[in-house]
């Protein structure tokens, strides 16, 4: 683990609510090399985008947080919150959702692009401005010294994304955290974008996390696939999508239209109780005995390639 | 089953300059009884407006729409009230589709009930037909749209289009913002379904995998008209059209089939032509 | 959370207090309030709780009588306000187009009119009753929660469930009733507590400028009186001080209960994307 840039160990994250507490996250470990592209691959519920804000501390205050999370040595849930600041941004920095409210609906964009030029570069006025109208650029955005001058709402849901990645690379940070960039986008735009994205970020270690099997396959080196708060299966993209180990990463492949589309049963187990033994139990066509009431640990499949399941233990 | 013929939406925006969007701009095509036309195009071209146009959801501003043999865009608003159990919509957002402060069980029982349809017991009866239909059961009777997920949202959603049988259900985009395996289990049923009741259906998606696992035949649209049309296989593999030819090379799950056919280049104001049989291209739009 | 709840039963408790006072004057006062019951302008004692007043009468009663006023101008006119808002926004909102405009015109021009001097110079003409007066401020004062009202219904009829509904074949007046007002009343709930507390206090300042109705006990009547007569200048703070408390509370109590119930009318519903 000598060159991990970002290793997260035994993560394990709780919201208290009015009917439990949601364990969004069971005892997760993650590592990612400088320089790869791991993509998180789950479904609505499966905890990866509470992994993904976890590392930035960008949950809400009430969170029950456990383990550790060590960016180049340093455990970030220690860092107390100036230095955590520090961080934000300028070396880890995040490609939030596309939802309507990513961008703040009353400023400009070329200013809310300004504001974190001025807060971590340190450049005012019109220099961050010039500075912005380039990040613009960059991202492909046509006429963007116009576009910058523009409100969030005069800008198309794919020129939204391209606005958020220009607003997370304005500093350059080292280690980007992508969260959906593809969701709701059509086929076309959704082609642009990864094209955008795989050449912008030559050289970064990105977190890109997904729901879209597609994406991953065409912007990851290596995809950890996450069911109901764990990772359940994780290695080299290729292995995983093409001799998937772990029947719920075979469950989903199948599930896409072009490979028969054949849906799994049952629905995600609710992460207030989830199910003793293996969470997927429920809804697995190949379990065996051990599989309900022990839990199981990953185990090596392949070289790299790693899978939580009683099959292979 | 259905006709659409030069149908044309236009909107009128602004009130000191009225400018004109042509979002549905002289399309015509027509679906058979039991078939599904796909229909397909990115965010902005018009499939949205065209759905909800053959519904006389949105008022056309010109041309026909024939269902079943009659013109339906020439009814008075009174006469069409009783075609509307014969000709429904599924719309994207399964939980904005239901009234929040309703019910699982008043929600389905709604349409029954506005027409008149049926008893006490026998609208009893026939809601416990269709959750079990839709995959539910008894206990999401008593739930209300924010308690459940959006996979079952969309199920009560089904339940309650199908209570007055149509025949024709237009669909827009009916998977969007549902993870792939719940999209899988709502489309194998959607399907299953309009096999078992023959309802014709245009099924409105961005999602090129979809449409061809869900259609007969698909049509392509660009900025409010229909560029290509033909069956699935031909139209999605020997795409003619240069826009559907983009579409098809974004969409990963078909990289690999696209082989082009030669396609005739002829000059002046669009026109549909016929490259193969059943197969239609608009040609050189300029 | 027990903060809230707290707050909601102990306004609506209050509110309820006052209702029943207006209710059982008649069982509670110890005299009729306009008959004369000892010498005038007496300090409390045993028999007049708060004395008496210029002509004699008994305050205390006087005060529990004037609850009733202040009820029916406030309750009365909220719900004139409410029916005239809700209904006007609903159909405004929903059609749209030729209908929504011609409203919000006639809005434009009605709003530009002050509130109080136009109920001011209706009154003056018309000298009115106390119930034609509620229903001319809940008419007056409806046209501001037109607006509020419109705006939510704007967005309602183009959600799908609504245009859902209509591709199910159900009629206009149908959906608004059924789909379209049950989403609005939280809004409308809210806007009748506060039009109800906003006309309690017009309606005690129009008896404080003597525009009050002579036949009904009021407690804006009883402020000018007491004003009029000396009440500051001798000190008879049993005369002039009750019924301004009285309004303040009964004013406090609704602000209150319409804080407590946008708490739990705001969607609480929010589901966490994980």
């Amino acid at each position: 683990m000598g060159d991990a840039l970002l290793c997260v160990r035994g993560l394990k994250v709780g919201f208290p609510t009015v009917d439990g507490v949601v364990k969004a996250s069971n005892a997760v470990d993650l590592t990612i090399q400088a320089g790869e592209t791991l993509a998180l691959l789950g479904e609505t519920g499966s905890g990866k985008t509470v992994l993904g804000m976890a590392i930035l501390r960008l949950l809400q205050p009430n969170t029950r947080i456990e383990g550790e999370i060590l960016y180049r040595g340093r455990d970030l849930l220690s860092l107390p919150q100036e230095e955590m600041q520090k961080i934000r941004g300028r070396e880890i920095a995040v490609v939030l959702q596309n939802s309507g409210t990513s961008l703040n609906p009353v400023l400009r964009v070329g200013d809310q692009i300004a504001e974190a030029i001025t807060l971590h570069r340190g450049l005012k006025g019109a220099e961050a401005e010039a500075a912005a109208v380039e990040l613009l650029e960059r991202v492909r955005i046509a006429d963007p010294a116009r576009m910058a001058r523009e409100y969030p709402h005069r800008f198309s849901g794919g020129m939204r994304e391209r606005a958020l990645i220009a607003l997370a690379l304005a500093c350059s940070p080292s280690f980007l955290i992508a969260d959906e960039p593809t969701r709701g986008l059509d086929a076309v735009t959704k082609h642009e974008i990864l094209a955008l994205f795989s050449e912008i970020n030559r050289g970064r270690s990105v977190l890109f996390i997904t729901h879209d099997i597609e994406a991953a396959a065409t912007l990851a080196t290596r995809v950890a696939v996450m069911y109901a708060g764990e990772i359940v299966e994780i290695g080299p993209v290729d292995a995983v999508l093409s001799s998937p180990a772990h029947p719920y990463t075979r469950g989903l492949l199948e599930s896409l239209p072009a490979r028969g589309m054949r849906p799994i049963p049952g629905s995600a187990p609710s992460l207030i109780a989830p199910p003793s033994g293996c969470r997927f139990f429920p809804r697995c066509s190949c379990s065996v005995g051990r599989c309900e009431t022990e839990h199981p640990g990953l185990v090596p499949v392949g070289p790299g390639h790693c899978a939580r399941c009683m099959l292979y233990d | 089953m259905i006709d659409v013929c030069d149908l044309k939406t236009y909107y009128s925006t602004g009130f000191l300059c009225r400018t004109e969007v042509r979002a549905v701009d002289g399309v015509s095509f027509g679906i058979k009884k039991g078939e599904t036309l796909g229909l397909v195009g990115e965010s902005g071209c018009g499939k949205t407006t065209l759905g909800r146009s053959l519904l006389r959801l949105i008022e056309p501003t010109g041309g026909r729409v024939v269902f079943d043999g009659t013109n339906i865009t020439a009814l008075s608003r009174k006469d069409l009230r009783r075609f509307r159990p014969r000709m429904q919509m599924i719309f994207q957002d399964a939980y904005a589709s239901l009234n929040p402060r309703m019910r699982v069980r008043e929600s389905i029982t709604e349409p029954l009930r506005i027409h008149g349809l049926e008893d006490r017991a026998g609208i009893g009866r026939r809601v416990r037909e269709l959750i079990e239909m839709v995959g539910l059961n008894e206990e999401h009777l008593n739930r209300r749209p924010y308690e459940l997920s959006g996979g079952q949202n969309q199920r009560v959603v089904l339940a309650r289009v199908l209570a007055l049988e149509p025949e024709f259900i237009v669909a827009d985009e009916p998977t969007a913002g549902l993870d792939v395996s719940v999209q899988a289990q709502i489309l194998t049923l959607f399907r299953d379904l309009g096999r078992d009741y023959h309802t014709a259906c245009l099924y409105i998606s961005h999602d090129l995998g979809v449409v061809r696992a869900m259609s007969d035949r698909v049509a392509v649209m660009l900025k409010g008209r229909i560029v290509e049309i033909g069956p699935t296989a031909d139209v999605l593999d020997r795409p003619c059209h240069s826009y559907t030819r983009r579409l098809v090379a974004a969409s990963s799950a078909d990289r690999g089939f696209s082989r082009p056919a030669p396609c005739p280049a002829l000059p002046g104001s669009p026109v549909m032509v016929e490259v193969q049989s059943g197969h239609w291209v608009e040609a050189a739009a300029r | 959370m027990p903060g809230r709840n707290a707050a909601l039963y102990l306004s609506l408790g209050v509110v309820l207090v006052y209702c029943a006072v207006a209710l059982f004057a008649p069982v509670i006062a110890p005299f009729d309030p306009f008959v004369i019951s000892g010498p005038p302008l007496a300090p409390p004692d045993a028999a007049h709780l708060l004395g008496t007043n210029d002509l004699a009468q008994d305050i205390f009663s006087r005060l529990i009588w004037g609850t009733r006023a202040t009820l029916i101008l406030g309750f009365l006119g909220a719900v004139v306000s409410v029916v005239m808002g809700t209904t006007v926004g609903i159909v405004a909102g929903y059609y749209g187009g030729r209908i929504d405009e011609a409203v919000m015109r006639f809005l434009d021009v009605m709003m530009t009119i002050p509130f109080f001097p136009l109920l001011l110079v209706l009154t003056i003409f018309l000298r009115p009753g106390i119930y034609v007066t509620a229903v001319i401020m809940g008419l007056l004062g409806g046209l501001g929660s037109v607006r509020i009202i419109r705006s939510q219904v704007l967005s309602l009829a183009v959600a799908d469930f609504v245009v859902g509904t209509k591709a199910l074949g159900a009629r206009d007046g149908y959906i608004m009733a059924r789909h379209i007002l049950p989403n609005v009343l939280p809004l409308v709930g809210v806007k009748f507590v506060t039009s109800a507390q906003h006309f309690m206090l017009v309606g005690i300042g129009l008896g404080f400028l003597g525009m009050g109705d002579p036949n009904v006990v009021d407690w804006g009547q009883m402020i000018e009186r007491a004003s009029k007569n000396g009440g500051i200048v001798l000190g008879l703070w049993w005369w002039l001080i009750p019924p301004g408390l009285a309004v303040t509370g009964i004013s406090l109590a609704l602000a209150w209960f319409a804080y407590a119930c946008e708490e739990r009318i705001n969607p609480r519903f929010q589901v966490m994307r994980v």
